[in-house]
C-alpha cells in the first residue's frame, strides 16, 4: 500500500500539478483569455453561464469542505497527505469557477446573493448528503460519497462540459481541463484506497450503498432541472452556427454531437453515463450499486 | 501560473486580501524554494552518516516534530469549515497542503534515517505535553471558536515550530537543514495570516484580547512542556534548555501577542 499511496503523495502532486499542467495558466485557463464577445454580449446566454458556473461553485464548495473535513478522520498518514492536496485543488476549483463569476460580470458585492439565489435546491441536498457523513468523521462513507460519487460526477459533467466548450469558448474549456486531471487523480484515490477499507469494515455496506442511492437521486433531480428549463438552448445554437462557419468542430461526447441533440436526451446522456461509471467503480471496490428513483 | 501581479501593495484592502489568500499566490510564494526539490530538500544534497547517539536523538526530534505537523495538520483542515469567509478559506486550504507537505517531507527523513514503520516509532516517542497541546488545539477547532482555534494554530503552534525548526536547522545535518528552512518558510506566512487576521479582530473587538490571553496561558505551558521534555530526551544541559521557550516567547510576542 505504501508504494501505491506514494502516487498520491505531496510530493508527487507538487509535481504533477501545480508544476506540470497548471505551468503559464491563470485561473486555470491560458492567460489573457477572455470569455466570448458573443456570450458576453447576450443577456439570455450570459445570464445561463452564470447559472451553470453557480453550481459548479456550489459543488466545489461542498468538496473543499468535504475533502477538508475528513482529513482528521483519515486513518494513515499517507491518506491524510493526499487529503491535503485534494483539499487544495478544491479551493483551486472554487477559486476559478469564482472568478468565472466575476468574468461573467458578477459584481463581486453580489457573488453570495447570486450564489444564494441561483444555487439548485437538488444540489445543496446532494451536498448536505454527503457532508452528514462527514461530519459524523465517517471516513469510508466520505470518501466513497466525495472520491467516487461526487468527484465521479463532476468528472463526467466537465467532460461533457470540455466537449461542449472546446470551440465556442476555449477560456472555459481550459479551465475544465485542469479540474478534469485533478479529478482524475480523486477518483483514483477512492477507488484504490477504500476497497481495502470496505473489506475491513463490510458491515458498512448497506449504509454507504444508501448514501449513493440517495445522493445519485438527488444528482439526477439537479440534472433535470438543469436541462429542462434552457431558453438559452436556441441562442447557444446561433452562437455555435456562427463559429461552424469559420471551422469549429462539432462537440462530440461519447459519440453524441450534443449540438443536435435535445436538451432531454443530452440530460439522459449525461444521467446514463455518470450512472453507469458510478455502477463500475463501485463494483471495484466491493459495493454494490443501487439504482435510484427516477425524479 | 503566470506572472504575479507586480504590486499587491497597491491593492485596495478586500482586494488584497483576495490576491494574498489565494492559490495563485501561494503558488508563487512556494514555486522558489520547493521547485526542483525531492521530499524538501535538493536531490544530490547527501549528509554524511550519522553516528548512532545523533541518529537517535535525530529520530526522537523528528518524531515529535511529526505529532507537531499532524496536529497542525489536522487543525488547519477542520479550520476550513468554519473559516468566516472564501478568502480564508482558499488560504487555509494552501497552509492543508503546506502542513501536508511537512508532515510527508519529515516522515520520509525518517525513513532516510532508516525508521522503517514511522507510525509506531512516532507513538513510541511522542512526549506527553505535545499529545496533550494537540489534544486541546483540536478541540479548539471542534468548538468552532474561530478567534480561540486560529490563536492557538496559527500563532501559538506556528511560532512553536517556527523557533524549533528555526534553531535545529542551525546545528542539523545538510539534508535536514534544508527540510526545515524549507518548512520555516512556509511558517512565516502562516505566523503572517494568522497575525493579520487577528489583528483585524482585535482592532475592532478589542475585548476578545483577554479571551486569547487565557488560551495563550493555557498553551504555553504545555509549549515550554514540551520544549523541557524534547531538550531532556535529548540530553541537552539543563541550564540551557531555557532558551529555547524565551525564544519562543519573543517570538509570539513579536506577532503583539505578549
Amino acid at each position: 500500500m505504501a508504494d501505491f499511496l506514494s502516487m498520491y503523495s505531496v510530493q508527487h502532486w507538487l509535481e504533477s500539478c501545480p508544476q506540470g499542467y497548471l505551468r503559464n495558466t491563470e485561473y486555470g485557463h491560458h492567460p489573457g483569455e477572455k470569455e466570448p464577445e458573443l456570450l458576453l454580449g447576450d443577456s439570455l446566454l450570459r445570464e445561463q453561464a452564470i447559472g451553470v458556473t453557480v453550481q459548479l461553485v456550489v459543488g466545489e464548495r461542498c468538496a473543499l469542505a468535504a475533502s477538508s473535513g475528513l482529513v482528521g478522520s483519515a486513518p494513515d498518514e499517507a491518506s491524510k497527505c493526499f487529503l491535503a492536496t485534494q483539499t487544495l485543488d478544491e479551493a483551486r476549483h472554487v477559486e476559478v469557477f469564482t472568478q468565472r463569476l466575476f468574468d461573467l460580470g458578477v459584481p463581486r458585492t453580489e457573488l453570495e446573493s447570486t450564489i444564494q439565489r441561483l444555487a439548485n435546491p437538488n444540489l445543496v441536498r446532494f451536498a448536505e448528503v454527503l457532508l452528514e457523513k462527514v461530519d459524523r468523521k465517517d471516513f469510508v462513507a466520505g470518501v466513497v460519497g466525495q472520491n467516487v460519487v461526487l468527484e465521479g460526477m463532476a468528472f463526467t459533467v466537465f467532460e461533457m462540459m470540455y466537449a461542449g466548450n472546446q470551440a465556442l469558448n476555449p477560456k472555459f474549456a481550459h479551465t475544465l481541463s485542469g479540474t478534469i486531471a485533478d479529478e482524475r487523480r480523486h477518483v483514483g484515490f477512492g477507488e484504490n484506497r477504500i476497497g481495502a477499507l470496505i473489506q475491513e469494515h463490510p458491515h458498512k455496506r448497506p449504509e454507504i450503498e444508501r448514501m449513493q442511492k440517495e445522493m445519485s437521486y438527488w444528482m439526477l433531480a439537479t440534472f433535470a432541472d438543469s436541462f429542462r428549463g434552457t431558453p438559452a438552448r436556441e441562442e447557444a445554437r446561433r452562437l455555435r452556427a456562427s463559429l461552424s462557419g469559420s471551422g469549429a468542430p462539432k462537440a462530440e461526447w461519447h459519440g453524441a454531437d450534443l449540438d443536435a441533440l435535445e436538451p432531454e436526451e443530452m440530460e439522459h446522456l449525461l444521467a446514463d453515463t455518470v450512472l453507469k461509471e458510478f455502477k463500475v467503480r463501485l463494483g471495484r471496490i466491493g459495493l454494490e450499486y443501487q439504482t435510484p428513483a427516477r425524479p | 501560473m503566470s506572472e504575479q501581479s507586480p504590486d499587491v501593495h497597491a491593492l485596495d484592502p478586500e482586494s488584497f486580501l483576495e490576491e494574498v489568500h489565494s492559490f495563485e499566490f501561494w503558488f508563487h510564494s512556494v514555486e522558489g524554494y520547493l521547485s526542483g526539490q525531492t521530499y524538501g530538500h535538493r536531490p544530490d544534497v547527501h549528509g554524511a552518516p550519522l553516528a548512532p547517539d545523533e541518529r537517535e536523538r535525530l529520530v526522537t526530534v523528528l518524531c515529535n516534530y511529526c505529532i507537531g505537523e499532524t496536529a497542525a495538520l489536522e487543525g488547519a483542515s477542520g479550520l476550513v469549515a468554519i473559516a468566516p469567509n472564501r478568502h480564508t478559506k482558499v488560504f487555509l486550504a494552501t497552509q492543508v497542503v503546506d502542513e501536508g507537505r511537512h508532515l510527508e517531507v519529515l516522515l520520509h527523513r525518517l525513513t532516510d534515517v532508516g525508521v522503517h514503520a514511522p507510525e509506531a516509532e512516532i507513538e513510541r516517542r511522542a512526549t506527553r505535553s505535545l499529545l496533550q497541546f494537540k489534544r486541546r488545539l483540536l478541540e479548539l477547532v471542534e468548538t468552532r471558536d474561530w478567534e480561540a482555534a486560529i490563536f492557538a494554530q496559527n500563532v501559538i503552534l506556528e511560532a512553536m515550530e517556527f523557533t524549533v525548526f528555526q534553531t535545529h536547522a542551525r546545528t542539523a545535518d545538510l539534508v535536514t537543514r534544508e527540510v526545515l528552512n524549507g518548512i520555516v518558510k512556509d511558517e512565516r506566512r502562516h505566523m503572517g495570516f494568522g497575525e493579520n487576521e487577528l489583528g483585524r479582530r482585535l482592532k475592532l473587538t478589542p475585548h476578545i484580547r483577554a479571551r486569547l490571553g487565557e488560551v495563550k496561558k493555557e498553551l504555553d505551558h504545555l509549549v515550554l512542556e514540551s520544549f523541557e521534555e524534547t531538550l531532556r530526551a535529548l540530553a541537552v544541559p539543563a541550564a540551557e534548555r531555557p532558551e529555547l521557550g524565551r525564544h519562543y516567547l519573543e517570538v509570539v510576542a513579536r506577532l503583539g501577542f505578549a
